[in-house]
This record gives structure tokens, C-alpha cells and sequence, in this order.
């Protein structure tokens, strides 16, 4: 399955020839990831009347590119505002919009854009040359181990409150008992939905994330002038193009971070179901962990930020294997993806590598070029992007509130979603005030039915015995490594204060 | 660690409002899942375990600061706390209640227009009224440019009202 140099290049020339659909993709991509609520998914369907009019190569490109580029536009309004894309740019806030409040913004883009098209590059020609090994990995992560990498993500909620545990901790369980509420995927007993029939179907994860993250924000920043703060706003008037080449050269010092976080999100791509979310979460709280340097991040660490966004652009070409290998999408956007080529007939499996090289092989060589086209095309524009952290609040609140609270409405078309963002902006603005994490609520919201679902489906199989949790060699490796991440801090903190005593006591 | 006298004990009523909303949605979830499968409930109910033990941790710290002064727990100034002081607090009241009233009529008057009102009135609250001229700028070209490019190129699933029910027969 794997191709030979030569078919590779012809196919990446060939490729090229389809620049006319990429860059149309691309802009549009970059616009809605960078919208809440107008994910690559939801624009792939309203433009289905244009993908299914086209040949199947070309609207696979198509939906490609715009895939591609969405996923990296959703780091733009988490950095400048706050305001996660998609739920796979939630923990790219974390130490981003730190260094925008400090005027470093502009850098924090071009760390974003470089680290998010290097992991795409990367991740993309990984994927192309371990396509038979990688489309294993899904056979192998059962419930059972997809809930220890669940609990990997959720061990953030612990690192990120590191400033206030107890807090961190009432946050993240209060976020987790949220991501309950609904019909459970076994019974489909409805638990929690104060009788609402549109809760249901879970607490819709873009109202959630607009008002915990935008609405929230929108309040809390209307007491100053701009989002920056004073010497943050000196900083970024004197702003030339040298924070965008400091931020590139700042990617690539941590290029190390770059390479292991987008491998962990190729690898979690490669998952049916896991996504970016998880991706990110677990790349930051690992990059944490492994950091000499810890407490830094949340305070606008660079590594903070490479992590996730490396991460959740590796998941990108992992998201592909398994649609393409056997069929499954890794996710929503490739379900749709799925959609669009069985409507054409295209016949999923290996055999599609030989029949259709075009689609199978094409898709990453089109991602490949997406990720080129997108260094060029984004980076020059890291100093423009930044410009809006100067828009004084009085206009950014209420235009920031009117489109993500419309933006909550589009993926269900209900308007009760507008409200429960307003509710969650309460949430979130509390909160807030009084030093509660929102991330921590998120995480709990996002990760909690995911964990709930495998959970209940090891159950189901295992018919209620609980030691199913331990009954594979892959997943007792995953607990003790996850139970060494959560020792590890510790640790550290122990075995650093020993070797400081005996270097006082030699001293 | 004893309290420097000079330092006011934090007030932390404020910071007791996400916990007792969390323990009354987690009274309440648990109250709904009586009658479901035990496998249902056993997620929730090592959540709402975990939670009640991080509250109840909370609490104790809470209790063993009041007691060293430290902290307080009072009525007065924790509105002031979670709001702001006059103007900032009567602002983010009527933020809230227009967005509010944003959402209770973008149903019936669609999206440019309520998106028009709610802009121009939300920067005239948030600055003065002297601000009209700018507010009527930013909010007719939001709702304009939101009409053009969100509508009329990406037919997004919008609410829609009166105004575009119009411009569809006209454009």
C-alpha cells in the first residue's frame, strides 16, 4: 500500500494541477475554522450540491484543502480572543491568549500557523508511508483503552488548576457531570435534561464552548478598553513584521515538540471517534508533564501552545486512514467525506490505493500542498490578524456575541442553543470572576460523554464486570503509563529538591 | 502561616457560587437516574462522588481560613465582586438582558435585523449615546456584511425574518 517514490512525485505533480479548487478551499477553510460554530463539516454539507457535482478526485480535494485549512483557522480566535474555532483549537487558549494579552499576539500566530503546518507536513507524509501499519492501530484501541486515553485527556483538568486544585478539580467534575446530561448511548435513558427534548442528544458541544469561552470574555473584557493589556497595547503599536519571524524561529527551536505531539495526533487521528480534542488536550498535558519547566504553562509558554496546535493538525491526515483502508471516518468530517465518495461509488479498502490512486493517495498529496499554500498564503498575514486585538471593546463585545451566538445556532438550526450559550456564558462568567478554570469546565464537557460511551460500551460487553478494565496487555501498558503521567510531576518536584539538598549539603 | 493583620480577610461568597451550582445540578442529575440501569448511572455517580468530595474538601479549607481570618464569608460587596462597581456592573446587566432579548426575537425578526438592533444598542450601553453616529455605522455594517457573506454566499442556516424573507424575492 505504501507508494514508491516515483508514483508519489508524479501523484504530487498531479496534484498540483488541481491548484484551482485548493486555494478557493483553502481561503474558505481558514474562514470557517476560524467561526465557531462553521466547522469544516457543517460547510462541507451546505456546499454538498457543488462536491457532488464534482468528479470524485476533485471534490475530495476539495473537501480536503477545506478540512485542512479549518482546522488551522481555528487557532486564530483562540489566540487573538479567546474563542476556540472548534473544539479542537479548546486548549490552544491556554498559554496563546497569555501572550496576546501581552502584546504577543502576532507571534503567538506565527508559533501557531508553523507549528500547525510543520505537524501537518510531517504527520501528512508519515501517513503516507505508514498507511498498513497506522490503519492497524484501530483494531488494537478497544473501549478499554480508549477510556485510559480519555482519562489521559482529562487529567489536564488536574494540571491546569495546578494554581488552585481544589477549584481546578470542582471545575473539571462540575464540566464532567455536564457532559452527562442526555440519553446514554446503551439504554438511551435521559438523564439530566431539566425535560428539554433538544438535551436529549448531549449538550451541544459549539453552544457550550461560545459561552463558556466568547460570551464570558465578551463580559469580563467590557471594563478595560482593548482585549491588551497596557503594556501589551505599547508592544503591539511597535509592532513590525519581526515578532512573525520571531515566532517562526520559536516554532522551530521547539522542534522536537513539534515532532512528538503531531505523531500523538496522528496516532489519535487514526482513532474512530477520538478527534482533535482529545488530541490536544493529551499533547499538552504530556508536553507538561515531560516540560523542566511546568509551571510556566498557562502563562503564555510557547511550548503551550506548540503542543496543541500540533497535535490537532496531526490528527488531520490520521482522520483519512481509516475512511480510506476500511471505511470507518475517523470523524465528522470525514463521514461526510464518506458520504460524498460512496454517492459516487467509490469502493473503500486497499484496492482503492491501486484503482483510484488519485483519491487515496491524492487526498495527502493534497493536504500536502494545502499545508504549503497555507504557510505562504497565512503567515505574512500574522500582523494584520493581531491588529484586531486593538478594536476597543465596546465595538469587539457586541459584534463578538451577536456572531458566535448565531454561530451556535447553525450546526442544529435551533435557537434553544442560542440560550444554553447565554447559560453557559453565565456559567463561564462566574467562573471566571472567581477563579474557576473555564478550560477545566470544557474539558469535562467535551471529554465526559466520549469517556461515558466507552465506558458503558465495556461494560455492556463485559455484561457489568468491572475488571474488563484490566483484561488487555495494551490497556495495562496505558494505565501504568497513564499513572506514571500523573506521578511523574511529583516526581520530578521530589527527586529536584534531593539533588538541591545534597548540593546545599556538599556546598 | 499566620494572617498579616494588615491584610483584609478575602471575601469568598462569590467563590461559593460554582460549587453550590454544581452540587444542585448534581443533586438533580442523580435524582433523574433512579429509575435507569445501574450501567447507566455508574459514570455519574463516581463523577457526583468524586465532586462532592472536592466540595467537601472546599469547604474544610474554607472553614480552617475563616477561622484564621484569612478569609470571610459576607453579603456585603460580593455583588460589587462578581459585577464590577457602577458603571461596569449596570453595563454588564443590560449586556446580558439584550442578549437575551437576542436571542427571544432572532426567531421572529431574523438575523440582519436583530443582529442591527442588538449591535447598535449593545455599543451605545457600552459607551454613551454621544456614540450613536459610530454605533449605527458598526452595527449596519455588521448585520450587512454578516447578511452578505453568512446568507447570500454560504446559505448558512441562519434565523431569518422579514428583511430576508424581502431580499430574497428582490435579489
Amino acid at each position: 500500500m505504501a507508494p514508491d517514490f516515483g508514483v508519489f512525485v508524479s501523484l504530487f505533480v498531479d496534484t498540483l494541477d488541481y491548484w484551482w479548487i485548493i486555494i478557493p478551499a483553502t481561503l474558505l477553510g481558514i474562514v470557517v475554522g476560524a467561526i465557531p460554530g462553521f466547522s469544516a463539516a457543517n460547510t462541507i454539507i451546505i456546499l454538498l450540491p457543488l462536491t457532488l457535482s464534482m468528479e470524485p478526485a476533485t471534490g475530495m480535494i476539495f473537501m480536503v484543502a477545506l478540512y485542512t485549512a479549518s482546522r488551522l483557522g481555528a487557532g486564530i480566535p483562540a489566540i487573538l480572543v479567546n474563542i476556540p474555532g472548534t473544539a479542537g483549537a479548546a486548549a490552544t487558549p491556554l498559554d496563546g491568549y497569555p501572550m496576546a494579552v501581552s502584546g504577543r499576539g502576532q507571534q503567538a500566530l506565527a508559533i501557531s500557523f508553523t507549528a500547525s503546518v510543520a505537524a501537518g507536513l510531517i504527520t501528512t507524509v508519515a501517513a503516507l508511508l505508514l498507511i498498513p501499519w497506522l490503519s492497524q492501530v484501530a483494531y488494537h484501541l478497544h473501549s478499554v483503552e480508549m477510556i485510559v486515553v480519555m482519562l489521559f485527556g482529562i487529567s489536564l483538568i488536574a494540571t491546569i488548576s495546578a494554581a488552585d486544585t481544589i477549584k481546578g478539580l470542582i471545575a473539571g467534575f462540575f464540566g464532567l457531570m455536564i457532559g452527562y446530561i442526555g440519553a446514554d448511548v446503551v439504554y438511551e435513558a435521559p438523564r439530566g435534561t431539566f425535560g428539554f427534548l433538544e438535551l436529549y442528544d448531549k449538550v451541544p458541544l459549539i453552544p457550550a464552548l461560545v459561552g463558556l469561552f466568547a460570551i464570558s470574555e465578551a463580559f469580563v473584557v467590557i471594563e478595560r478598553n482593548t482585549i491588551l493589556s497596557e503594556q501589551g497595547a505599547i508592544k503591539q503599536q511597535h509592532a513590525g513584521w519581526g515578532p512573525t519571524f520571531e515566532g517562526i524561529r520559536d516554532t522551530f527551536v521547539h522542534w522536537k515538540e513539534v515532532i512528538w505531539t503531531s505523531l500523538l495526533g496522528l496516532v489519535i487521528g487514526v482513532i474512530p471517534g477520538a478527534g482533535a480534542a482529545i488530541a490536544s488536550f493529551v499533547a499538552y498535558q504530556q508536553s507538561r508533564i515531560l516540560s523542566k519547566t511546568p509551571e510556566l504553562y498557562g502563562t503564555g509558554h510557547i511550548p503551550g501552545l506548540v503542543a496543541p496546535e500540533s497535535a490537532n493538525n496531526g490528527v488531520t491526515s490520521g482522520t483519512l486512514i481509516p475512511l480510506l483502508i476500511i471505511g470507518v471516518p475517523g470523524g465528522a468530517t470525514a463521514a461526510i467525506m464518506a458520504v460524498v465518495l460512496e454517492y459516487h461509488g467509490v469502493a473503500f479498502g486497499p484496492d482503492l490505493f491501486d484503482s483510484q490512486p488519485m483519491i487515496a493517495y491524492g487526498s495527502f498529496t493534497a493536504m500536502l500542498i494545502t499545508y504549503v499554500l497555507l504557510g505562504l498564503m497565512i503567515l505574512p498575514l500574522t500582523r494584520y490578524f493581531s491588529r484586531v486585538m486593538v478594536v476597543p471593546t465596546v465595538y469587539m463585545a457586541p459584534i463578538l456575541i451577536a456572531f458566535t451566538l448565531v454561530g451556535s445556532f447553525v450546526p442544529r438550526a435551533y435557537v434553544f442553543d442560542m440560550g444554553v450559550a447565554i447559560v453557559f456564558g453565565v456559567i463561564g462568567y462566574i467562573a471566571r470572576r472567581t477563579g474557576y478554570h473555564v478550560a477545566a469546565i470544557l474539558i469535562g464537557v467535551i471529554l465526559g460523554p466520549l469517556l461515558e460511551n466507552y465506558f458503558l460500551r465495556a461494560l455492556r460487553i463485559s455484561e457489568g464486570d468491572l475488571t474488563v478494565l484490566f483484561s488487555s496487555a495494551l490497556g495495562n501498558t496505558l494505565w501504568v503509563l497513564l499513572l506514571l503521567s500523573l506521578l511523574a510531576p511529583g516526581l520530578k518536584r521530589y527527586l529536584g529538591r534531593l539533588k538541591s539538598g545534597n548540593t546545599n549539603a556538599t556546598e | 502561616m499566620q494572617q498579616d493583620p494588615q491584610q483584609e480577610a478575602r471575601n469568598i461568597l462569590p467563590d461559593c457560587i460554582i460549587p453550590a451550582l454544581a452540587l444542585g445540578f448534581t443533586i438533580y442529575y442523580l435524582t433523574t437516574i433512579t429509575e435507569v440501569p445501574w450501567i447507566s448511572q455508574a459514570s455519574a455517580i463516581v463523577v457526583s462522588g468524586l465532586l462532592s468530595m472536592a466540595i467537601v474538601a472546599f469547604i474544610i479549607r474554607s472553614v480552617w481560613r475563616i477561622h484564621r481570618h484569612r478569609e470571610t464569608l459576607r453579603l456585603q460587596g460580593s455583588l460589587q465582586a462578581m459585577l464590577g462597581y457602577v458603571p461596569t456592573s449596570s453595563r454588564r446587566i443590560g449586556l446580558l438582558a439584550l442578549a437575551v432579548a437576542y436571542v427571544w426575537f432572532i426567531e421572529s425578526l431574523g438575523f440582519t435585523l436583530t443582529t442591527l438592533i442588538f449591535v447598535f444598542a449593545a455599543i451605545v450601553l457600552l459607551s454613551s449615546l454621544a456614540n450613536w453616529r459610530n454605533a449605527a455605522v458598526i452595527s449596519i455594517s455588521s448585520s450587512v456584511i454578516g447578511y452578505i457573506v453568512f446568507l447570500y454566499f454560504f446559505k448558512t442556516r441562519f434565523p431569518t425574518g422579514p428583511i430576508e424573507d424581502w431580499l430574497k424575492s428582490v435579489l
